[in-house]
């Protein structure tokens, strides 16, 4: 009895609220799912679920990216990323005019191309001190000059029959972007759980100071981030012009802002240290189904962006709940 | 009839994994200082963060002059005139001192702008009732602690609180300092106000409070008349045992040179330091907050910039140091504030204590989870660490067992050199006295430990030889047979003449 009385009562009064925080934009997607399914007879078609994928696996490969950066905090994102997703789709479509042969070749090029992107990055915000909003933001504009100083402002030729299976082909019922997003996200949460690479990358957001204290090459990790941003941008941008098929100077315009909010709505912290890729994933498919909904519901395109926009402040202020002290 | 001005009935507050307040009864009379003592994590500054609307309890009520209050936040309880002065002080450091101290309640003119002359005059005033000398146009970053802590006390003031509550302000000055401090404490009790003041040292509860609430736990103990009780009664209570020493005996291991700092210089900061420091000894380095001793310690360990001289580790000039390069040659550093450099909050109980030794419990780039889980489980086990799991988040440990995990991740990479930069400051007395076996324990068994430290008989009990710095400057070695709280004052503060007349001078100088 008295012993009962004394011990330390060992209850968690929050695990509730936090459990909620973890899982609720998983509810929030079957919500939206269920809701949408309701209001339009299409959207449950086989077809339209599958475009929603196909154009979910683009964005989920810049998110992934763009996850990464901003798990390592210090105010870490990636504006660059659409800059070099056009610029791939640029560079594939001139160089191997639509022949299969030179594909590989020409795909290995752009992700040397993502990963050097992100390597300036890295340098400008680790060695110049650079804030990572102004470096990649000036990134993606110089990126920007040299594509069209390069396409001449038209750009020409042709996406070879393997891209285009990768953008809108199957493998049986499986599109084939959905699979390699899927691998991909694998991928990065083994990184991110499963490695010191991994470790460090939250450490390093959860407190640089300890993260330096315990010896880590924190400017080699930052630099490794923005690469690894660098190398899923470039995958995303084949991906994306395999899906479209036609060249173009603007292909993932308006991704890199896309990304992020995916990624906050999924539960990354701005802050850094907090977070994982599984819940960016779901971000992208809620607003990727916002997206089609409006289409579905034949509104006008510029309803996405109020959508958007209020989606955005919405997931903000629901973490902003749970996370008082951060 | 005594009159409680403050009454706290049965008030519970709980956190995940613990609770921090168990149906504790609190109440404070007008005008007296009041202690609320006890070990770190007994709930101490739980109960004052209720008072001060900063937590909502999840049970009990709180009555003011009388009245049943519930305070939703703390401008609720300011309204009501109880202001709190936290252990880390709320200033804006690129603002003047009197912008601090009046900072969103500016006097305000005609035209609704701020009144400057009228805002430094309150300021003055409220600083020279302090006796505090203290430039108003200053900017707080360029402050000492002490000073910093009297424009909290300021601020507090402005709001017209009559009911002070201070947490652990013993835990950022010494010596004189905290004599200047009690003797403010006492001028606000005879102007009246009501102070209650938050330590774990027992010592200073009977130089200054009329009552003592003992706490332990998250229950209370009691409350006593401090004149009716004496030191050994007030340890038992709080540690529920009698404790007669709190230093283990004295244990050297073998002695060879393992550090060696030749004219060190960085800046004004430190001038022409040079020390040596041997295996399986304890060497204590004492001084003043401000004198140095921090920047040395980042120095030996890499994370700090230095001008000139050199930093001979095992004979061998160090010529480009890092903290990893460090910590492959065996030297941990512990550092002073566990909350800012020491922890990653966000992170688990296990992540935290393997974060110097990621690279031996790894297979190619991969962690091997099973080795560190199985390695946390045994370090929670050998340090006595108390929590509900390797896998809780460390930010919700007491702050005994947050400083145990940090000394238990460095000892695992087998230091030669550790050094301890306030180890036991914010600490309870029982895990003090772990801390200090553990590590008579490592200097027996061969390691150097270098030892900051502002607790003089913490210095004097457990350093073979000790340092004393000030200004940058090593003032001497003193042995600790010899030493006495009073000689590393004088060196410590460079005060050769009479000692006591140091005392009183005003601390703000």
């Amino acid at each position: 009895m008295q012993a009962l009385a004394k011990g330390p009562a060992v209850r968690s009064p929050v695990s509730l609220s936090s459990a909620f925080e973890k899982y609720g934009i998983y509810i929030f997607l079957g919500l939206l799912f269920i809701t949408a399914s309701l209001i339009s007879p299409q959207f449950l078609n086989p077809q339209n679920l599958k475009d929603i994928l196909n154009q979910a696996a683009a964005l989920g490969m810049v998110a992934i990216g763009q996850t990464v950066v901003i798990l390592i905090g210090g105010g870490g994102l990636d504006l660059s990323v659409a800059s070099v997703m056009a610029t791939v789709a640029v560079i594939v479509a001139h160089n191997t005019r639509g022949q299969d042969a030179l594909f590989f070749p020409v795909a290995l090029i752009c992700l040397v191309f993502g990963l050097l992107v992100g390597l300036a990055n890295g340098i400008l915000i680790t060695k110049r001190k650079v804030q990572p909003f102004m470096a990649t933001i000036g990134m993606m504009i110089i990126i920007q000059g040299l594509r069209f100083l390069y396409t001449g402002g038209a750009p020409k030729g042709g996406f070879p029959p393997i891209l285009r299976f990768l953008g809108t082909g199957s493998i049986g019922p499986v599109p084939m972007s959905i699979f390699s997003l899927a691998i991909l996200a694998v991928i990065a949460v083994i990184v991110l759980h499963k490695t010191t690479l991994g470790r460090q990358i939250y450490v390093i957001g959860g407190n640089i100071e300890t993260a330096y204290l315990s010896g880590y090459r924190i400017d080699l990790v930052i630099t490794v981030v923005y690469m690894i941003s660098g190398f899923t941008a470039a995958i995303a941008g084949l991906y994306l012009a395999g899906y479209i098929g036609v060249s173009d100077n603007w292909v993932g315009k308006g991704y890199e802002l896309d990304s992020i909010a995916a990624v906050v709505m999924g539960g990354t912290s701005f802050a850094g240290g907090r977070g994982g890729v599984m819940g960016t994933i779901v971000g992208v498919l809620i607003i990727i189904m916002l997206y089609n909904l409006v289409l579905l519901l034949h509104l006008p395109v510029q309803v996405q962006y109020v959508v958007k926009g209020a989606i955005i402040i919405l997931a903000t202020s629901f973490y902003a709940m749970f996370r008082k002290s951060t | 009839m005594v009159e409680n001005i403050v009454e706290m009935q049965k008030i519970s507050k709980a956190f995940p994994g613990v609770l921090a307040l168990d149906k504790v009864d609190f109440n404070c009379i007008a005008g007296e200082v009041h202690a609320v003592i006890g070990e770190n994590g007994a709930g101490k500054s739980t109960l004052m963060k209720v008072l001060a609307g900063v937590y909502r309890p999840d049970g009990g009520k709180i009555l003011v002059r009388g009245k049943k209050i519930v305070f939703a936040s703390p401008k609720d309880a300011q309204n009501y005139g109880i202001s709190i002065i936290y252990q880390e002080f709320n200033l804006i450091p690129e603002l003047s001192v009197a912008k601090n101290i009046f900072l969103g309640r500016e006097p305000k003119n005609k035209w609704r702008l701020i009144d400057t002359p009228l805002l430094n005059q309150h300021s003055k005033a409220l600083l020279s009732d302090l006796d505090a000398d203290i430039d108003i146009q200053t900017k707080v970053k360029d402050l000492g602690v002490a000073q910093q802590q009297m424009v909290e006390i300021a601020k507090a003031l402005s709001l017209n609180a009559d009911i002070l509550v201070m947490d652990e302000p013993s835990a950022v000055v010494s010596g004189r300092e905290l004599d200047s401090l009690f003797r403010i404490i006492r001028s606000l009790k005879q102007s009246g106000k009501t102070i209650i003041y938050i330590s774990h040292r027992i010592d200073e509860i009977f130089q200054i409070a009329d009552r003592t609430t003992v706490l332990k736990d998250g229950q209370l103990v009691g409350t006593v008349n401090t004149q009716d009780i004496d030191k050994p009664r007030v340890v038992n209570m709080m540690v529920g045992r009698s404790m007669t020493e709190t230093f283990p005996a004295r244990q050297q291991g073998e002695k060879k040179e393992i550090l060696a700092l030749q004219n060190v210089c960085r800046g004004n900061l430190i001038k022409n330091v040079s020390f040596k420091v041997y295996s399986g000894e304890i060497l204590g380095l004492a001084g003043l907050v401000g004198s140095g001793r921090s920047e040395v310690a980042r120095i030996i360990f890499g994370a700090g910039d230095m001008d000139g001289g050199r930093v001979l580790l095992n004979g061998e000039a160090i010529k480009k140091a890092a903290p990893k390069s460090s910590i492959s040659c065996g030297i941990g550093f512990v550092t002073e504030n566990r909350s800012k450099d020491g922890l990653v909050h966000s992170l688990s109980l296990r992540k935290n204590l393997t974060l110097p030794i990621l690279d031996r419990i790894k297979k190619w780039c991969f962690i091997k989870e099973a080795q560190e889980r199985l390695f946390c489980t045994n370090c929670v086990k050998e340090h006595g660490i108390i929590s509900a799991g390797i896998e809780q988040e460390i930010q919700y440990l007491s702050g005994g067992n947050q400083q145990k995990v940090i000394l238990a991740k460095w000892i695992s990479i087998n230091p030669t050199l550790l050094i301890l930069d306030e180890p036991t400051r914010g600490i309870d007395v029982g895990a003090k006295a772990e801390i200090y076996q553990l590590m008579r324990r490592l200097a027996k068994e061969g390691t150097a430990i270098l030892m900051i430290s502002s607790e003089l008989p913490e210095i004097i009990g457990m350093s073979d030889r000790i340092l004393v710095m000030r200004d940058g400057h090593i003032m001497g070695e003193l042995s600790p047979s010899a030493a006495t709280e009073e000689s590393i004052l004088m060196m410590a503060t460079g005060q050769n003449s009479d000692l006591n007349q140091a005392k009183e001078k005003p601390l703000a100088s």
